[in-house]
Order: structure tokens, then sequence, then C-alpha cells
């Protein structure tokens, strides 16, 4: 579904994998007009890496670039060539806002900043995404997902004491510094629009996010706490976590795994009732819940498996829910994707060259804003034509010999 | 800096934001809004404290909810009202505040606010172009609208923590609020969003924010593993199905406690190249059966074992050097002191010392993203409970004192 709140907005989005191109997917979704530039022949390298609809390998059968590129129109470009840095700033000089996600070593090699782009264009707005962002020691440094998980502070807390720490399941980190360029985005847009103290208008600027600072910043940000205070609930302690409140973690049930936590007092009264009021649960060591989880949690997880063990995790959350209690069944995606509640929300999208695909849609509901369905990602360099003769004004011939020369 | 602080109004200088919300995925929004520039007021209570200002004290044994690290982080920068909304004339003072702002958050469970009678309809009687967000776990509508939850079990629901675990292991599960920050900084995008269609329409706008939804959507590679080949990703441990090595690798710590570890990836064969070269060319390196990025995946535990030989006699931050510089990716596996004190951090302002009247000097986080015209700026300490209840209800809502200590005497403001 697309919302109108942006759709005067227009985007250029710039780069490879998760980060650009969530910001790109979350403004589009809001009714921006996004222009995806990506590498001629090879385009996004999302492209290539999948998973492929059908264990097919074929850069418009990837998964991950589907569902990340929705919505948005395709170009292909070379920005490494000096004419191809040309025509961005001819793309630029026709937006609003520049996203990109490349690497400020690739920034100097291509030539990339923001100046020469203000200056044909002194309102445009460009994001800048980075590992560690354009200033400090760590700049040119390269990162992936597990790099920035580490440095972030994810890793430390993950895992088993003895063994190695873990990141997330699959890279995450990308979502987090697309989410923070699309607000601060439309944020830069609204100033743009205001005045400064000396009555001049603020204009377009320019935006430096670091993807680690999304990680040690926002996400768990107040942990820097932690070394003042000594806080332990991030070290590696398998499936528990210290000085919670007992339960909080992931048990074994009937067919599967759930989550088990009661944060509030009645919440666990609640629990222990639903389980018959067992008679551990009247131990003269067990009156501090704190305790409970910081001395003798896998002993108290024999006794609740014992009970959640005669209990499948559809029982269990139909228990949650009579019984205001939350617990959590650890849902696989086929469980996720297949899930009653969700199922208007998942939008299933046609594309041509291959089975319709359902994806997520956005997960805020505005039920005053029009909305249109959601376009499908597009096929490497869709709309060359349409923007580059139809927007730039270059001749049909011009096209061709861009595009014989490996420009476009 | 605090030169800058007075010239810099930030992007959202002029918008105001009553703030209903608590606890995390409630509070974050308002936070991020006040950082740049907008006025938020926190509408608290003593009736039900924040659970961020409940809990053990950092000093003494008195339950006190000034001495709450987490909350003046995520609080840091507002006004505190008390509107006690269990009383009607509470109620009351917090619609005729609506009619002076812009935004409005809240994060209670669905139909809290329709029961007080704040429900957008209710609000946009007294403000007819209010951005009003409702935050929760899953949504206004539909069946599991009314389950009780919080963030490690939506993360659970979510399909998150599924793949987190050692490879072919059980599911531990990730601790942290994942489902508050993907939930809130959603909903920071879709306020301003709205916020820029307002200045153009002058339309107002609801949204309602599901942070189970929020968190699925951040799941595009388990999802579509599923949607595009049938396949359920289980535990991935450090996998990641294109690069190896691609892991957390032991190195030589300070103490046989203090064990530490560096992240390492290798996502090509030039990558590779600096790899071998950082280790001085090993002869098990140029062996074929790691002389593609195919065969080093397909021999990755083989590859890993080896990696490990390497750095387990050899200090975290010296590997990240070497590495770096042969341009290959890799940090050290950092704990909360260690990124505090850490030299890029530092350099880059990602904590600030802010001064709090009950603990003194905290380092609090700042945002992640810098605007070079109209930077993020935490405008002050997180507030103390009722700080702002003269500043708010006498001065913008035309209150007189004695009125005020009525109200406060009835513990209606309270």
């Amino acid at each position: 579904m697309t919302y109108s709140l942006l759709e005067d907005v227009r985007v250029l989005e710039l780069g490879n994998g998760i980060s650009a191109a969530y910001c790109g997917k979350l403004l589009a979704g809001m009714g921006a007009q996004v222009a995806k530039i990506e590498t001629p022949v090879t385009g996004d390298t999302h492209r290539s890496y999948g998973p492929f609809i059908d264990d097919d390998p074929h850069q418009e059968r990837s998964g991950m670039f589907l569902y990340l590129n929705t919505g948005k129109r395709g170009l292909t470009l070379d920005i490494a060539t000096p004419t191809g840095m040309g025509i961005l700033r001819d793309l630029a000089a026709n937006s609003h806002v520049l996203v990109h996600n490349l690497h400020p070593r690739e920034m100097d090699r291509v030539n990339l900043s923001y100046e020469p782009l203000a200056e044909r264009n002194p309102a445009l707005v460009m994001a800048s995404i980075t590992p560690f962002g354009l200033t400090g020691p760590y700049k040119y440094y390269k990162a992936h997902d597990i790099n920035l998980s580490a440095a972030g502070g994810i890793s430390q807390g993950l895992g088993e004491a003895e063994r190695e720490p873990l990141t997330f399941g699959t890279a995450e980190v990308g979502y987090f510094a697309g989410m923070a360029a699309a607000s601060s985005i439309v944020m830069a847009l609204l100033a743009g629009e205001s005045v400064d103290a000396g009555g001049a208008p603020v204009g377009g600027q320019h935006i430096d996010i670091a993807e680690v600072e999304t990680m040690s910043g926002v996400y768990n940000g107040p942990e820097a706490l932690m070394a003042v205070y000594e806080w332990r609930m991030t070290r590696r302690t398998g499936h528990h976590s210290l000085d919670f409140p007992y339960p909080n973690c992931i048990l074994r049930c009937k067919d599967g795994y759930v989550f088990a936590g009661s944060p509030e007092g009645r919440q666990w009264r609640r629990l222990l009732e639903l389980m018959g009021s067992p008679e551990w649960s009247r131990d003269p060591r067990f009156t501090s819940r704190t305790v409970m989880n910081n001395e003798y949690a896998d002993e108290l997880d024999g006794y609740m498996e014992e009970w959640l063990l005669q209990h499948t995790k559809a029982e269990l959350l139909e228990m949650a829910m009579e019984h205001r209690i939350p617990l959590g069944p650890v849902r696989g995606f086929d469980e996720v994707r297949n899930d009653p509640g969700l199922s208007d929300w998942f939008e299933e999208i046609e594309r041509p060259g291959a089975r319709a695909l359902s994806y997520p849609n956005a997960p805020y509901t505005l039920p005053d804003a029009p909305s249109t369905a959601t376009t499908p990602a597009p096929s490497l360099g869709q709309h060359n034509e349409e923007v580059y003769t139809g927007e730039l004004g270059f001749t049909h011939e011009q096209l061709v010999a861009l595009s014989q020369t490996g420009i476009i | 800096m605090q030169e800058q602080q007075q010239e810099n109004k930030g992007p959202l200088a002029g918008y105001r934001v009553l703030d209903f919300g608590w606890v995390l995925a409630g509070a974050i929004p308002g936070m991020v809004l006040a950082d740049m520039g907008a006025e938020v007021i926190k509408v608290e209570t003593r009736q039900r404290l924040d659970y961020m200002r409940q809990g053990r004290p950092i000093i003494g044994t008195e339950r006190d909810p000034e001495q709450h690290p987490m909350f003046h982080n995520v609080n840091r920068g507002k006004l505190s009202v008390t509107l006690n909304t269990n009383h009607p004339e509470a109620v009351d003072l917090a619609r005729s505040l609506v009619a002076h702002c812009d935004v409005v958050i809240e994060n209670f469970s669905p139909g809290v606010m329709d029961r007080l009678g704040l429900s957008y309809n209710d609000l946009r009687a007294v403000r007819d172009d209010i951005v009003m967000v409702s935050i929760s776990s899953n949504g206004q509508t539909g069946p599991l609208r009314d389950l009780r939850a919080y963030a490690p079990s939506i993360g659970a629901m979510a399909g998150l923590d599924s793949t987190l675990g050692y490879e072919g292991e059980r599911p531990l599960g990730l601790k942290h609020a994942y489902a508050d920050i993907a939930g809130a900084l959603h909903a920071v995008f879709a306020i301003v969003s709205a916020l820029y269609q307002r200045r153009r329409t002058g339309q107002g706008q609801y949204i309602d924010l599901s942070m189970l939804k929020a968190t699925v959507a951040t799941l595009g590679a388990g999802l579509m593993e599923y949607e595009a080949t049938g396949r359920v990703l289980g535990p991935m441990g450090n996998y990641d199905p294109t690069m190896a090595p691609y892991g957390n690798y032991p190195c030589q710590g300070q103490t046989p406690e203090d064990q530490r570890w560096v992240s390492i990836a290798v996502a090509n064969d030039e990558e590779w190249r600096g790899l071998v070269e950082a280790m001085g060319s090993p002869a098990w390196a140029a062996e074929e059966r790691f002389a593609s990025r195919y065969r080093r995946h397909q021999n990755r535990h083989e590859l890993d074992t080896l990696v490990t030989e390497w750095t387990s006699a050899r200090d975290a931050w010296e590997i990240t050097g070497l590495l770096q510089s042969q341009g290959v990716a890799a940090m050290p596996v950092m704990d909360a002191e260690e990124r505090l004190y850490d030299r890029h951090n530092r350099e880059r302002g990602l904590y600030q010392e802010i001064e709090h009247p009950a603990l003194g000097v905290e380092p609090i986080f700042n945002l992640m993203w810098n605007l070079d015209k109209t930077p993020p700026s935490i405008r002050g300490h997180a507030p103390t409970l009722g700080q702002h209840n003269r500043q708010i209800l006498c001065d913008m809502l035309g209150l007189s004192e004695p009125q005020l200590s009525d109200l406060e005497e009835r513990q209606i403001v309270y």
C-alpha cells in the first residue's frame, strides 16, 4: 500500500544492499517518487544474493531485492565515469533528495560529494549512510552486518558465556540506518522550507548517518550507563538474561518454543495460577523473582517446562490472551506469513517473469490518508527511457550511445 | 557546544508535542522529536508511574522516581506535567493542552485513550489538524489487539528469535528491546511525513502503528526465504549466505576471564587476499579448498578453525588495525564501557555528558544522524516528575496559582 503524504517529493537512491534501499522503500511507501540508480549490467548486489524465487538464480528473481525496492523506478548509471557523474548531477538538480550508502572510500573514488550537487540545487537534501560516519578515526573502516553488530554492542550479549558471541540471525543493521535516513530526510525537508535566524532560507543540507550509531546509539545507547552503574543485563548468559524478574526467556513447549515473560507481579501470579499453583512456587528460595532469575533459572526452567511441554504454541497463545500474560510463541517465518491476523497486511504484487510474491506492508495504518496499491520493484534499467529521454531531454540516439558505452 | 545550542533550534522548532508515551517504545519518538527541536510535553502521573521511573534506586534504598538512568536517556529534553487521568478534570486539562499541540503520541493498551475520551476523534474536535500516533504491540484492530506483550514476546512472535542461536541448536532469542526501537523509529518517520503533508494540505492524520509489524518489516531475509523458496530458517549462528570467513573469532585477552573476540567478514576475492596478506600468507590459504568464494563458503568450518588459530594469539584491536589496513572488515566485539570510551565515539560525540539533578553527570547517547545545518541536540536533562506543571498549566493554559494548588491538593494534578 502506498500513501500520498510525500507525493511531491522526488528522491534519488544510490547504492547496494539494505540501508539506502529500505530508506527509499519507506519514502516510496509514503508516496515519494523514488528513482533507484543501479550499476549497469550487474545492478544492486542484492540482485545476485537471493533468496531466488523457486531457487532459480536470476537478477530479476531475488526475493530481498524485490522486497526492498517496491514502489520505485529503476535507472542504470555508471557514476564512476565523469560522464555518469555529470548525469547524476543533472538528475540531482531535478530532485529534492539524494540518499546513498556508498562507502567513504567509494565516495572519494567516484568523486561524490554534497557541494557540487548543492551548487546546482541549493535545496537538495543529501543523506550519506556509511558504516562509521563521515568523520572520526574509523571513517574509512569497512564493516558488514556482523562487524556493526560487534562494534554496536549487540554481539557482546548474545550467546553462551564460553562460546563465540552471536549476531542477529539475519542482516538487520541496515534497516535501522534506513529508518534513520528516511526520518531525518523528511525533517531536513521541513527545515528547508523555514528561514534561519538571519532571515535566509535554510535550504538543503547534508545528513551524515553512521550505521553503527543506530546500534551503539538509539538501539542500546542507554547501555553506556552499564559502564557507570555496573549493570549486567547484556552479559552472555545463553537464553537467560541477568537482573530481570524470572521468567524472561525462551522455553520449550509441546510443539516448539515459547517466550515466557511476566514483568509485572500480577502477571506472574496469574501464570502460577494457570499452572495450577505448583508446590515449587512456595519454595522459600523463590521469593524474589530477580534472585530466582539470577541464581535458580536452570532449575526453574525445568519446573516451567514440565507444564509448558503439555501445551502447544496455539494453546499457550490462547491462554496468554485470556489470562493477560505476555507469552509469545517463537514463530518461524512460515507461521508469521500465515498468521490470520497479518493476512490483510501482506500485499501480493504481480511482476512479469515470475510468480507473484506477497510482501509485508509498512507497519503503520493511516485510515484517513488516500492510498493506492504498491507497484513492483523495477527491473534493471526499466525506467531509463522514461527518465533520461522523458525528463532529462536526452535524444533516443544519445541514450543508445550512453548504453553502448556502458554508462547507462 | 553551548553557543551552537542557542543558535540551532533544530528542524522541528515551532512544533509542540503532547507525549503520553511511556516505557521505551512510547518514550523514544518524543525523545527524538525533542532533540530535533520540538517542544515535547510528557504527560505522566504518580497514580501510575512510568515503568522507567520504577524499581531499585541508584542511591539509597528508598524508591525514587528521579533515580532511573534509563528514564533519563529516553526522556531527555522533555517537559513534564503530571495529570491523573483517572479524574475527568485532568482529562479536560489534557484536552485543553491538545489545542496547543501539533502531535500527540500514546502507547497505552488499545482502547485506553477511547475510554478516557482522548481518542483521535475527541482530539480532532479540539484541534482539527492534530497528528496522532498510537503505538501498540499488535495494532488497534485485529485478533491480537488485546494480547499482553512487550518487546521480547513480540520479537518471538515476529520471527526474530527463530533465527537467533547457534547453528542447528535451540533458539536463544534476542534479549534487546528490538520491537520497541523498530516501532518507535517507524513511528517517527510516519509522524514527520504527516507533518510534511499537513504543511501542504492543512490536514491532520491518525497513525496506528503495530510493533509486531514494525519488527516483521525488518526481517526481509527470513520472510523472503520462505516466500521465494518455501524454506524456513532456523537458528543461524554467525552465518551469512554469501560470505566466509564470517564470524566472531577469539583473541588474546588480558586474563582468562577477559576473553576477547573480533568480528571478521570477507565478502570477495580482493578482501580474501587482504586477509591472507595480513595473516602473513600461510601455506593453507593457498590450498584449492579455499580458492574461490564458493569453495571458502563450502569449507567455512575448516576455514574458521584456521582463522581462529591466527586470531587467538593476537589482540582484538591489533587484528582490527591489521585487517582494516588491508581493506578487510573487522571490529572487536565491544562492551558498554569500551564503546563509552572509544576514540571514534568520543570524537563524534556519540555520548554526551548531561547533568541530572538527582544523579549528577550521566552519559546520554546522541541521535545517529547529523544534519549539518540543523543538527540534533540534547536540549536538557530528563524532567523531574511534574517539573513543568506551573509553566504548562499556568503560563500556557492560563490557570491561576490558587487553581493549580487546588488541583494539586485534590490529586488531579498529581
